[in-house]
């Protein structure tokens, strides 16, 4: 079906004349909406540059935040790390620098959370491991004991696990497909079949325990100073527990500017919001 | 047997319950630190423990009479846990005014040396404010009344006292002997401007007043002024019901009691004959005279340690252990004891806390009387060397003496430990201290004394390529986008497999309805001696078709489109054989075309036999 566009004739509108015969130019047909190839790449080239662009300034706001560190500029350096932290431009390197520049302003909390951060994206990376021990020494954080079974199962992250489900589940999928248009029905598909469904309902199983134990996405790190886990709402309340900057808690429940969270040492209590940070944004 | 053997047991308990028993503990208390020239005052000496007791053979305080008034002895078992104590009672009758102190008091329990601690008593010239609403003459203007009966008096031994500082206070509530009194409400001090501590009933005993025999019921506890200024204590108000004798109209006779016309109420012939008539119950208000206190605030410049304390205090200090590692708890035990407001007294200050890491203390009061104004109360405080020390920091605790009217200030005695390893990073030492003694015990365990300070590791500066997420990969869209390609083969697979399925069961369907037909008409040629030349050959050369479209299943050969030609090469037939199937079709083929044949109307059964040999070779 062939669209058209009318555009009034030139000519009667120059004499001010109003167009009764309007000339009609038909719509390019070569793309659905009138637009050529060429347009199109421009508009790719135009959509690629501006990211390319976005991101080179991410990498020169990245390097002047390491040079203000470099200086010793630390203040700087954190609010230029924070910057890139604000945009979304998250990479495990980004939150170990900005670990570092904390920790040289012995802001050991907020230190140990960014620490904690660059290994929630990246569970092996070498210096940030290293670092985070060195801030709870200094600052005798506490930590969340994991269970046994989340010990053995913190051998893999939770995207690894996820890939493994998803292959297997699909081989078991294929493996339930095949055997039931096949003739001879061998035990050897049989047997894959069933072990394929088996390690995706382990690998399914092994991510929620891991998500929900004590390094799951509700692990917190506390950044106040001072910050007593109190017996409830209320500054007045008994206190549980003191936690020491950069101490691990998990968050169970909010209510209001107070969280209840699972403490170190088996205990629960009540935190003010303000003073622990989620690990996961 | 079996009771035999609960029998053992339970004597296993009770021997390891003794043997585990505390060790002998030994406290003393005044019954009043204030007191007036004449007034008694008691002092208890309580030995708490296993094993014989020796109490203090003879206390000899010039200015004061002692005499030991007896030996009570108390044994309590709870849940197999035994506690035995004997309490050795003394009466103390000041002689003339003054300060007096009575010095430890050596008492042996358990084959220990035991000492009670040192106690305070300020005797006054005058009389104590002790306001008596007494049964006498002047009371009795109310004939025969309840009240006549009863007395109530707040004895508070003290005029004037400080802002919090605790006065205890006695209320006695006596009770004719002879009208069964029954406390209906306890007890209250009314008044403003002071705190008091709840009642407690501390005796009751029989007293002869003004003649006549009174049931005394002392309670005991203690005020604390809130603000400077002067007050009324009381007066104290309480409820209680009697039994009074019936009012008559005649005359009643003399009681050989009233001898002295003192109208008194149990002259009453219920008193002296119960059974003649029965009393009544009567509920009566008893209230006491209100009295006056002056409370003074406390001097300005309190030390720094001062948190409130007011009374007498002594304080020991202890640590465990004294030698350790930097970064290693000690366990800094502190017992302050005396007289005083132990709801104020709090733990003592480090008078210089640097290179020590401190946590909150921990508290536990024993109190040694039954309102809580002496006693024991006992600190553990966990404090760790960031550094070498040699010295535990010097413990200060500041409180007011009421009795000096100035602030006092203990310091604990120096005491000598040996720190191994070097000195932590300074910035340990400026860290808060933010951990309770259970964080200090159940926390990461200290840094090691021979590392060095660690530095973190340096920066990267190398960029990251690739912006990543905190989102798992299960939550993510993309993900799940991605499942659609796998599932798209499994559907492509299972339809493709569908599709052959119902073609292989098509060609399965015609396959078998050629065999079926064939199968028919084979039986037909062999059994059928009637049939016309027409319809023989026609039908043999139909079976030739479908067996060699049967033979050539594979390509899908249309039966009806077979010829002799496409049949011989089908099953590879030899010249003659070859010339018999050419011959069987011409022949066919002439009977259906031409409607004539030249031969006989009716086939030999030599030719039957040819074709139908002919036809069953072909395999």
């Amino acid at each position: 079906m062939n669209s058209f566009a009318v555009i009034p004739s030139a000519a009667k509108r120059s004499r001010g004349i109003p167009s009764r015969n309007p000339t009609v130019f038909p719509r390019d047909p070569s793309t659905s909406l009138g637009m050529t190839g060429s347009r199109m790449a421009i508009v790719f080239c135009l959509f690629f540059g501006i990211a390319s662009g976005a991101f080179a300034q991410a990498q020169a706001d990245f390097a002047k935040a390491n040079q203000a560190y470099a200086q010793g500029h630390f203040k700087e350096a954190i609010a230029a790390y924070e910057t890139l932290v604000s945009a979304r431009h998250w990479n495990a390197n980004l939150f170990y620098d900005l670990g570092n520049a904390y920790f040289r302003t012995r802001d050991f909390g907020r230190a140990i959370l960014n620490y904690e951060r660059a290994l929630a994206l990246d569970q092996h990376h070498p210096e940030a491991t290293a670092n985070l021990q060195i801030a709870r020494d200094e600052s005798r954080a506490l930590e969340l004991q994991p269970t046994r079974l989340e010990r053995y199962l913190q051998f893999a992250s939770i995207n690894q696990y996820s890939i493994a489900a998803e292959v297997a589940f699909w081989l078991g999928i294929f493996g339930i497909a095949a055997l039931m248009f096949v003739r001879r029905r061998s035990a050897a598909l049989v047997s894959l079949s069933i072990l394929s469904l088996l390690v995706c309902a382990m690998a399914v199983w092994a991510i929620h325990t891991v998500d929900n134990g004590s390094k799951g996405r509700a692990l917190a790190i506390v950044t106040g100073n001072d910050v007593q886990a109190r017996l409830a709402t209320a500054d007045t309340a008994n206190s549980v527990l003191a936690l020491p900057a950069g101490s691990e808690i998990k968050i169970l429940s909010t209510r209001g500017d107070w969280m209840y969270a699972a403490l170190p040492n088996d205990l629960r209590g009540w935190i003010q919001t303000k003073n622990a940070k989620q690990v996961r944004l | 047997m079996q009771s035999r053997i609960l029998l053992v047991a339970l004597a296993s308990i009770a021997v390891a319950e003794f043997a585990y028993a505390d060790s002998p503990s030994v406290t003393a208390v005044l019954s009043n630190s204030e007191a007036t020239v004449g007034e008694t005052v008691e002092l208890q000496i309580k030995v708490t423990g296993p094993g014989d007791a020796r109490p203090p053979e003879e206390i000899s305080i010039d200015g004061l009479e002692i005499h030991s008034t007896g030996t009570s002895r108390q044994f309590e078992i709870h849940n197999f846990s035994t506690n035995s104590s004997v309490t050795y009672n003394y009466t103390i009758l000041p002689l003339r005014a003054g300060r007096f102190t009575i010095p430890p008091q050596t008492v042996q329990a358990g084959g220990k040396i035991l000492r009670t601690p040192e106690l305070a008593l300020n005797v006054a010239d005058a009389p104590g404010q002790q306001t008596k609403t007494r049964p006498g003459r002047s009371t009795q203007s109310q004939p025969t009344s309840a009240g006549d009966l009863v007395f109530a008096e707040l004895v508070v031994p003290k005029k004037t006292a400080y802002v919090g500082e605790v006065v205890p206070v006695q209320i006695r509530m006596g009770f004719d002997a002879r009208v069964h009194p029954r406390l209906t409400e306890p007890p209250d001090i009314t008044g403003q401007g002071f705190t008091s501590q709840k009642l407690q009933q501390s005796s009751q005993n029989l007293e002869t007043i003004n003649g006549r025999p009174f049931e005394v019921v002392t309670f005991k506890t203690a005020i604390a002024a809130a603000r400077a200024g002067k007050f009324e204590i009381g007066p104290v108000k309480a409820k209680a019901q009697v039994v009074v004798p019936r009012r008559r109209n005649a005359p009643r006779s003399r009681s050989p009691f009233d001898l002295f016309d003192l109208d008194d109420p149990f002259s009453d012939p219920f008193f002296s004959n119960p059974f003649a008539q029965f009393g009544e119950r009567r509920d009566i208000q008893i209230s006491s005279d209100p009295v006056a206190l002056e409370v003074k605030p406390l001097p300005p410049n309190a030390p720094p340690s001062f948190s409130g304390a007011i009374g007498s205090f002594v304080m020991a200090t202890d640590a465990k252990p004294k030698s350790l590692q930097v970064g290693d708890p000690i366990t800094v035990t502190t017992t302050i004891s005396g007289r005083g407001n132990f709801d104020r007294v709090n733990a003592p200050l480090l008078e210089d806390d640097r290179g020590w890491h401190k946590y909150p203390p921990s508290s536990k009061f024993k109190q040694d009387d039954e309102v809580g104004i002496s006693g024991t109360k006992t600190f553990e405080m966990v404090i760790s060397p960031n550094e070498n020390k040699q010295n535990l920091p010097v413990l200060a605790f500041s409180y007011f003496d009421p009795a000096k009217e100035q602030y006092v200030t203990l310091q604990s005695e120096p005491m000598a430990i040996a720190v191994q390893g070097g000195a932590v990073a300074p910035v340990v030492a400026a860290q808060p201290p933010a951990s309770s003694p259970a964080t200090a015990a159940r926390g990461r365990p200290p840094v090691p004394n021979s590392a060095k300070p660690q530095d973190i590791l340096y920066q990267l500066t190398e960029p990251s390529r690739t912006v990543e997420s905190f989102e798992p990969l299960y939550a993510r869209r993309g993900f799940w986008a991605a499942q659609s390609l796998p599932l798209a083969a499994v559907l492509v697979f299972a339809g493709w497999k569908i599709r052959r399925a119902r073609l292989d069961d098509r060609e399965a369907r015609r396959i078998s309805a050629l065999q079926h037909e064939a199968a028919e008409l084979m039986h037909k040629l062999r059994r059928r001696d009637d049939a016309s030349p027409q319809e023989y050959y026609a039908e043999a050369s139909r079976v030739v078709r479908l067996k060699a479209a049967l033979a050539s299943r594979d390509r899908g050969v249309d039966p009806n489109t077979v010829d002799a030609e496409t049949a011989a090469e089908t099953f590879k037939l030899d010249t003659n054989s070859c010339d018999r199937l050419r011959r069987l079709f011409e022949q066919n083929d002439e009977w259906q075309y031409s409607g004539t044949h030249n031969g006989p109307e009716r086939i030999s059964p030599e030719n039957r036999r040819d074709v139908l040999e002919l036809i069953e070779n072909l395999k």
